[in-house]
């Protein structure tokens, strides 16, 4: 079984932020409800500010404190390493969002970032919480997959309603190869640069773990345990791109 | 409470006639054309976990990019968006617009169908009491309108004004309408208000009035003014990819500098960011260029060298004009003379605010870090002083030689069209050929002494003269795909001028012009539509694509393109009678793409059905290059037939002097009108040269006023997931906020998140300050994208607009209006 | 000497008080929790994620073990002066744990479903299970020690042991509620080994302030109290109460020294809790009460102090720890901007109106004042 991870190069990222309205789209999230965010920190004074970013989806953790946190086990692994909600168990306590260190995960019911609200304009039956045009055709309450209903937690799942049907034993799930780009996660299918890689970390032979290895990936919040199978490139160069502390935010 | 009142009455109007809103949506888009192969869709199904996914090719409309895209459609719903893999833009790929694209088709503010004016009053805050109506009446009202006032022989007063027009089946087909009507007004572009500025720079000095094709890839050196590369400077998508690959993957990295007047993403992901003062871009090329020349770091394969190799260029000094010989380049040695020899690092760092010390630098590295592009946009040339600025910046890259050379930039070559079915000459009558329009000028005096002689479109004149009735007032005014009313400067005089005009409207929204209008001609949105669309300047070599539709209308809608031809086609004389022959746009598209069995694309399309399922033809490679000082054509599989100097002119510098013109000779053949108009002494004209800026307004900051990554040329107004999105690098969320110094804050007290007045002389808008040090102290950033007053219920009522505020000048060579030259005050609100 | 069956204090007053704040708190959280669902609150994903109907929880629950403790002085410990005040403790106990419920239930997303969801998928390394499982366990043991001493059964084996069992749950849920929070590495504003311990000290203080407010608002004055509940009131109980607190206040000073001296990312909050002018009510409210509770004087008063004091330092202690953003939303604020809702303080006005309502209902209707007979 693969242990699904990814791996982000922020020498390339360029903030564009398509991952974060790809996977919008894909997944059929509100405006701000961003499972895939990119965060943008300044510092410095004029002549000389500086103006940085840090793309953030769910780390996927191999130690999900989210997860040993729930109270009703709706917060769960997969055996290929994807942390998932069943939004059937989930009582929307919100401790998961308390204790994820990463702050990737978003109640359903709470007040709109954009009015009017897109919810009361595309309105959902009880199942769901709103039924947008546009939504996707899959649907699975057990994996957190589509569009939520009232009162629980949802988060990235890794498109695991694409990931979870590719080919057994494939190393890297690579956009550019026209077998696999339907099973590629949209952020990692869609990012211009190139900056996302996406592949089996259980596999020495894979992109992900060459990456990893050659270019000293690094996890962020190390220090917590969680053990993210998201992994950074902080290259050599200048980018605007960088694995920031929460500090940075201080003018 | 009125306004509440009028709010709701203006929301009913948009749901008229959109009673099968349901119905329409549940349609399904049957006809699942351009299916990248079968087993592309196998694996969509296989992924999507639903037998009835259909994959259409179309292109995307939030940019003039034009990437191809995947439309992905289940059971009659498109619900996502990639892009295709085998489109050379997109490359599979897309940017954060791209996916918003469904909300565009599923729009729920979207208009139903055709519907005529009940209110004669005109206004923002008049309902215009919409009514439906079928489009056999509508098109008949245009007609019957059209008819009349040709037979008056008042045809020059309509006029068609359009804006991201797309290709040869919209666009493409309003220069032969305003031909066979007879109206010099019949099309007027937006290019005045978009890039003129750059078009004609380039038009002066190397002889291409277009925008530059780029070799990215091979560059070692990029140095930007004022084009926001990964935010809004276009191809954006392919801007991003080519990114990761000069910067992540590419040895050796190319190096970056990035000059702007706000701390924006190209700016810190480059390698060197300058903060410059608006409007001197100009003097900051003019100093490395002086530093280029003074430190003999020149390309002589290009430019040419002094006879006994010896570098007689001294700061101060003048030149002996017979010491030097040029090579595809004219008057360096004048230029230098007369302009160059001044423009010191020291004197620019006075007029710029950047340190002379990183002027030197830049040029050092620009120069000697070859191939080397220098590219410059709006922010370089939005000012009175535009074409020069673009001028100076354009002539560092015939300095280093990377003209049409192997990682420098060149021009876009054109698809191999076929020939329409019918030629509009044989249909013209003598009303056509002779009529009273032929004596009349442009509405917006385009090419005319007392207006714009020089642009090629002032657009922006249009509701001044039409308020002051010079050259004449307009009788009816039809607009595509532009909104004026909303995006000119001086927004407000179209809200006056659009009041006595007779206004057709076709956008599928409700718009600001729509409010204004008499009749709605909804076109379809983009993924409904069958449409052509040639690429916009990208690598060179020719390419075109098709939007194929990934659902059938949802509402009763018509092709833009379409529209114009049912016009046509109720139009008395021969002009009917070409209409009826052309018959409908898909017959066009047809016709076009005969010219490719000739001339199969590299991914085999060679017809119209190969066309459609690939979404795209193109054919590599450019067939020109300029390698060591010498020029080449393609011979078929290597650029080895090298050009004689007539061909270089003919094909690539199409100046005068079949060279690159450091003293123009198209601005000394204007330098009288010039010299009238702006006061510059007559003989200075033709020099690429440092002049002041006029600013309008008499604040103490500059108003800046850019678009963000997520600005979808209007598109995006009423995409909530974009509005949520616009202005990440400062928190712009709800609203996009106003970026302030702390010290401009500190002197007027204001503190970060209080809602500001900004005044011109035009007037004031409102926003939300954002106190950041990212802007520079002497300016104020507020992104073009709020304060519709239409547009749809997430569009209204939100932010300010800045154009309502920037006052109407323009470069008085280009006629490209100057957004960004506004001086403004603030207060706290 | 007989006891004095009589309470004379304003009891009447409150249980209409309560009642008034029960109808408002229930009429307005319902009509906006109907019309808006979970957004009447002011919490948010990308905001602070529990806000103040989790700091009521917090608050209720654990003064319902604070006045465990106090109750368990007597019952437990053997210590016989302090029996006038334990069968009071017991009922409000289990009163402010109802009043803690109410407000949590309220925020959950899905109250109903955890009654089943939890038994049936019970995750053994989540906390707020312990918390709530020893909680429901003392809400049945709690109810059945009340029970026997309406019924006169203070000291039988049985009694005793329920009693004995009824604390140790109150402890371990006490303490599981500070392990709920202090097993939080990643929010270092939380995050401690001994944070159950500063949880269960803290719920004492609370404990014995609303004991001592309850007793006055009972007999209204010392001159109405029985003997033994005056002697009580005027001896131990301020002594004990007011050791207490100082330690308390001692623990409080260094959690903020540590929190304002130390630069790990996440104690920023402190200088922002610091300057706050309710930090310094807070801190005001604990001196004052310490200094009248050593005084011995307007003992009501320092309950009422202690009471306000420890709300406010509930609310920065749940909230605070929330305000250093972690990785979201697209611009990143130094700290995040909360002030709960109408209907959030709503559910607060509820909590309360529950406890006070509850209490006087129970002072009309079960002989709170009740204690062994015959010593």
């Amino acid at each position: 079984m693969a242990k699904w991870g990814m791996v982000i190069d922020l020498e390339k990222c360029t903030g564009c932020q398509a991952c974060s309205t790809a996977c919008q789209m894909e997944n059929n999230r509100l405006p701000g409800e961003n499972y895939q965010d990119v965060l943008y920190y300044t510092e410095g004074k004029q002549p000389t500010p500086q103006l940085k970013w840090f793309p953030r989806p769910c780390m996927q953790c191999e130690e999900p404190s989210c997860m040993h946190v729930c109270p009703t086990r709706a917060t769960y692994k997969t055996e290929d390493g994807v942390v998932l909600i069943d939004w059937n168990k989930c009582i929307g306590c919100k401790y998961c969002m308390i204790a994820c260190p990463y702050g990737v995960r978003f109640y359903t019911d709470e007040k709109p970032l954009v009015e009017p609200n897109v919810k009361a304009v595309f309105n959902g039956d009880r199942k769901l919480s709103w039924n947008p045009p546009y939504k996707g055709p899959q649907q699975d309450a057990a994996k957190g997959i589509g569009i939520q209903p009232d009162g629980v937690v949802s988060k990235c799942t890794f498109c695991y309603h694409k990931i979870s049907k590719a080919p057994k034993g494939t190393p890297d799930l690579d956009p550019a190869n026209p077998e696999l780009v339907e099973y590629v996660p949209a952020c990692v299918r869609t990012c211009a640069p190139g900056a996302r890689y996406f592949g089996d970390l259980d596999n020495p032979n894979s992109q992900v773990n060459r990456l990893i290895s050659d270019k000293q990936g690094t996890r962020l919040l190390d220090h917590t345990g969680n053990k993210p199978q998201v992994y950074y490139l902080t290259g050599a160069g200048a980018a605007g791109s960088a694995v920031p502390g929460t500090r940075a935010a201080k003018a | 409470m009125e306004i509440l009142k009028k709010a709701i009455s203006r929301r009913r109007f948009l749901q008229v006639s959109g009673g099968s809103a349901a119905a329409g949506a549940a349609v399904v888009g049957s006809g699942g054309l351009g299916i990248g192969g079968l087993a592309t869709l196998q694996e969509a199904q296989a992924a999507v976990g639903d037998g009835n996914t259909v994959v259409n090719k179309s292109i995307c409309a939030q940019c003039p990019a034009r990437c191809g895209i995947d439309v992905y459609t289940t059971n009659g719903r498109v619900h996502a968006i990639y892009g295709t893999a085998d489109h050379p833009i997109a490359n599979g790929k897309l940017c954060p617009k791209g996916h918003l694209g469904t909300y565009i088709l599923y729009d729920p503010d979207r208009f139903k169908g055709p519907m005529k004016r009940t209110n004669a009053r005109k206004g923002r805050n008049e309902d215009p009491g919409f009514v439906p109506i079928s489009w056999d009446e509508a098109l008949q009202t245009v007609a019957d309108r059209l008819n009349t006032l040709r037979d008056k022989g008042e045809s020059h007063r309509f006029a068609l004004l359009y804006g991201r027009g797309w290709g040869a089946s919209c666009a493409g087909l309003q220069g032969t309408f305003g031909k066979l009507y007879g109206s010099p007004n019949v099309a007027i572009g937006h290019s005045s208000l978009c890039s003129d500025g750059s078009i004609l720079a380039k038009e002066m000095v190397d002889g291409n009035a277009s925008y530059n094709s780029y070799d990215y890839r091979n560059a070692n050196y990029l140095l930007i003014f004022g084009a926001n590369f990964l935010e809004s400077f276009r191809p954006y998508n392919n801007n991003m990819q080519v990114w990761g690959y000069i910067r992540g993957e590419k040895s050796p990295r190319t190096r970056v500098t990035a000059v702007d007047v706000h701390m924006n993403q190209t700016l810190a992901a480059s390698d060197r960011a300058l903060l410059v003062k608006p409007g001197t871009d100009g003097a900051l090329a003019l100093a490395i260029a002086h530093v280029i020349l003074t430190e003999g770091l020149w390309d002589r394969k290009f430019v040419g060298n002094f006879h006994d190799g010896t570098n007689r260029f001294r700061t101060g000094q003048t030149v002996m004009a017979d010491n030097f010989d040029e090579r595809w380049t004219t008057g360096l040695v004048e230029w230098w003379n007369v302009e160059l020899k001044d423009r010191t690092p020291q004197w620019a760092a006075g007029i710029t605010t950047i340190p002379a010390d990183q002027i030197v630098q830049t040029a050092r590295e620009f120069a000697t870090t070859r191939p080397a592009i220098a590219l410059f946009e709006r922010g370089a040339h939005n000012h009175s002083n535009g074409v020069y600025n673009g001028m100076a910046i354009h002539a560092l890259n015939a300095l280093v030689g990377s003209l049409f050379a192997q990682g420098g930039l060149a021009y876009q070559m054109g698809p191999s069209y076929g020939k329409l079915p019918v030629d509009a000459d044989a249909f013209m009558d003598d009303y056509a050929k002779n009529g009273p329009h032929k004596g009349q000028p442009r509405i917006d005096l385009k090419g005319h002494p007392d207006g714009y002689k020089m642009a090629k479109n002032a657009i922006q004149e249009i509701a001044p003269n039409h308020l002051k009735g010079k050259p004449y007032k307009l009788d009816t005014a039809m607009f595509y795909y532009t909104n004026p009313i909303f995006s000119s400067p001086g927004a407000k005089d179209w809200e006056e001028a659009l009041k006595d005009v007779f206004v057709i409207e076709t956008s599928p929204f409700p718009s600001e012009t729509a409010i204004m209008a008499d009749l709605i001609l909804p076109d379809h949105t983009y993924l409904e539509r069958l449409q052509d669309a040639p690429t916009y300047p990208f690598q060179g070599y020719p390419m075109t694509q098709l939007r194929t539709p990934a659902v059938k209308p949802l509402y009763d809608t018509k092709y833009f393109g379409d529209t114009l031809i049912e016009i046509g086609k109720r139009m008395k004389g021969p002009m009917g009678e070409y209409y009826k022959a052309l018959g409908d746009t898909e017959n066009v598209l047809r016709h076009l793409a005969k010219g490719f069995e000739a001339n199969p694309g590299d991914n085999g399309v060679d017809s119209f059905e190969k066309w459609k399922e690939k979404g795209v033809w193109y054919k590599k490679p450019y067939l020109w290059q300029q390698r060591d000082g010498e020029f080449y054509e393609w011979d078929g599989s290597d650029y080895r037939s090298q050009m004689s100097a007539d061909d270089v002119k003919a094909k690539l510098l199409k100046t005068p002097s079949g060279k690159f013109e450091f003293v123009s000779g198209k601005l000394a053949g204007e330098a009288e009108w010039i010299s009238k108009t702006t006061g510059m002494a007559r003989e200075r004209v033709p020099y690429i040269q440092w002049v002041e800026p006029k600013h309008t307004g008499a604040g103490d900051l500059h108003f800046i006023t850019p678009k963000t990554a997520m600005h979808a040329e209007g598109r995006s107004a009423n995409l909530p997931h974009a509005i949520a999105k616009m202005q990440p690098t400062v928190g712009g969320r709800r609203e996009v906020c106003a970026e302030l110094h702390p010290s401009v804050a500190k002197t007027k007290g204001i503190r970060d998140g209080d809602r500001i007045r900004i005044k011109s002389t035009l007037g004031e808008i409102v926003a939300v300050a954002r106190v950041t040090e990212l802007t520079r102290p002497d300016t104020l950033v507020l992104p073009f994208e709020h304060g519709h007053w239409a547009h749809g219920r997430w569009a209204e009522r939100r932010g300010a607009n800045p154009d309502e505020i920037t006052a109407n000048q323009s470069d008085r060579i280009s006629g490209m209006a100057n957004y960004y030259t506004g001086k403004v005050s603030v207060e706290k609100a | 000497m007989t006891i004095q069956a009589q309470a004379n204090g304003p009891v009447t007053p409150v249980m209409m008080a309560g009642l008034a704040g029960l109808v408002v708190s229930l009429a307005i959280a319902f009509s906006n929790l109907m019309a808006d669902g979970h957004a009447a609150f002011n919490t948010g994903s990308d905001g602070v994620i529990w806000g103040l109907p989790v700091v009521n929880y917090v608050f209720f629950a654990l003064a319902s073990t604070g006045l465990t403790l106090v109750a368990s002085v007597a019952m437990t410990f053997g210590s016989q002066a302090w029996y006038p005040l334990a069968k009071r403790c017991v009922w409000l106990s289990l009163v402010t744990l109802v009043a803690g419920f109410a407000s949590l239930a309220l925020e959950l997303g899905h109250p109903f479903r955890m009654l089943w969801a939890i038994p049936l998928n019970f995750q053994p390394t989540s906390p707020l299970n312990w918390m709530g499982l020893f909680y429901a366990v003392f809400l049945v043991l709690g109810i059945l020690k009340f029970v026997r001493i309406h019924v006169g059964d203070w000291n039988s084996p049985a009694s005793k042991q329920i009693g004995l069992a009824a604390l140790v749950t109150e402890l371990l849920a006490g303490g599981m509620l500070g392990m709920a929070f202090g097993a939080m590495a990643m929010r270092p504003m939380w995050y401690g080994t001994l944070v159950p311990l500063y949880f269960v000290l803290t719920a004492a203080c609370t404990g014995g302030a609303f004991a001592l407010l309850v007793t006055y608002l009972a007999y209204g004055k010392d001159a109405a109290m029985p003997d033994k509940v005056r002697s009580l009131i005027r001896g131990p109980l301020p002594m004990a109460f007011a050791a207490l607190l100082g330690l308390t206040i001692l623990v409080i000073g260094y959690r903020t020294l540590i929190g304002l001296w130390s630069n790990a990312d996440g104690l920023q909050v402190w200088d922002h809790i610091v300057a706050s002018p309710w930090f310094w009510l807070e801190a005001a409210l604990l001196v004052g009460a310490f200094y009248l509770l050593l005084e011995k004087k307007a003992l009501a008063a320092a309950a009422l102090m202690v009471i306000a004091a420890f709300f406010i330092d509930r609310y920065f202690f749940v909230v605070g720890g929330q305000l250093a953003p972690l990785f979201k939303g697209a611009w990143v604020p130094e700290l995040i901007p909360y002030s709960p809702s109408m209907t959030e303080w709503m559910l607060t006005l509820l909590a309360f109106s529950i406890v006070f309502f509850g209490w006087a209902l129970g002072e009309k209707m079960l002989k709170l004042e009740a204690a062994p007979q015959g010593d």
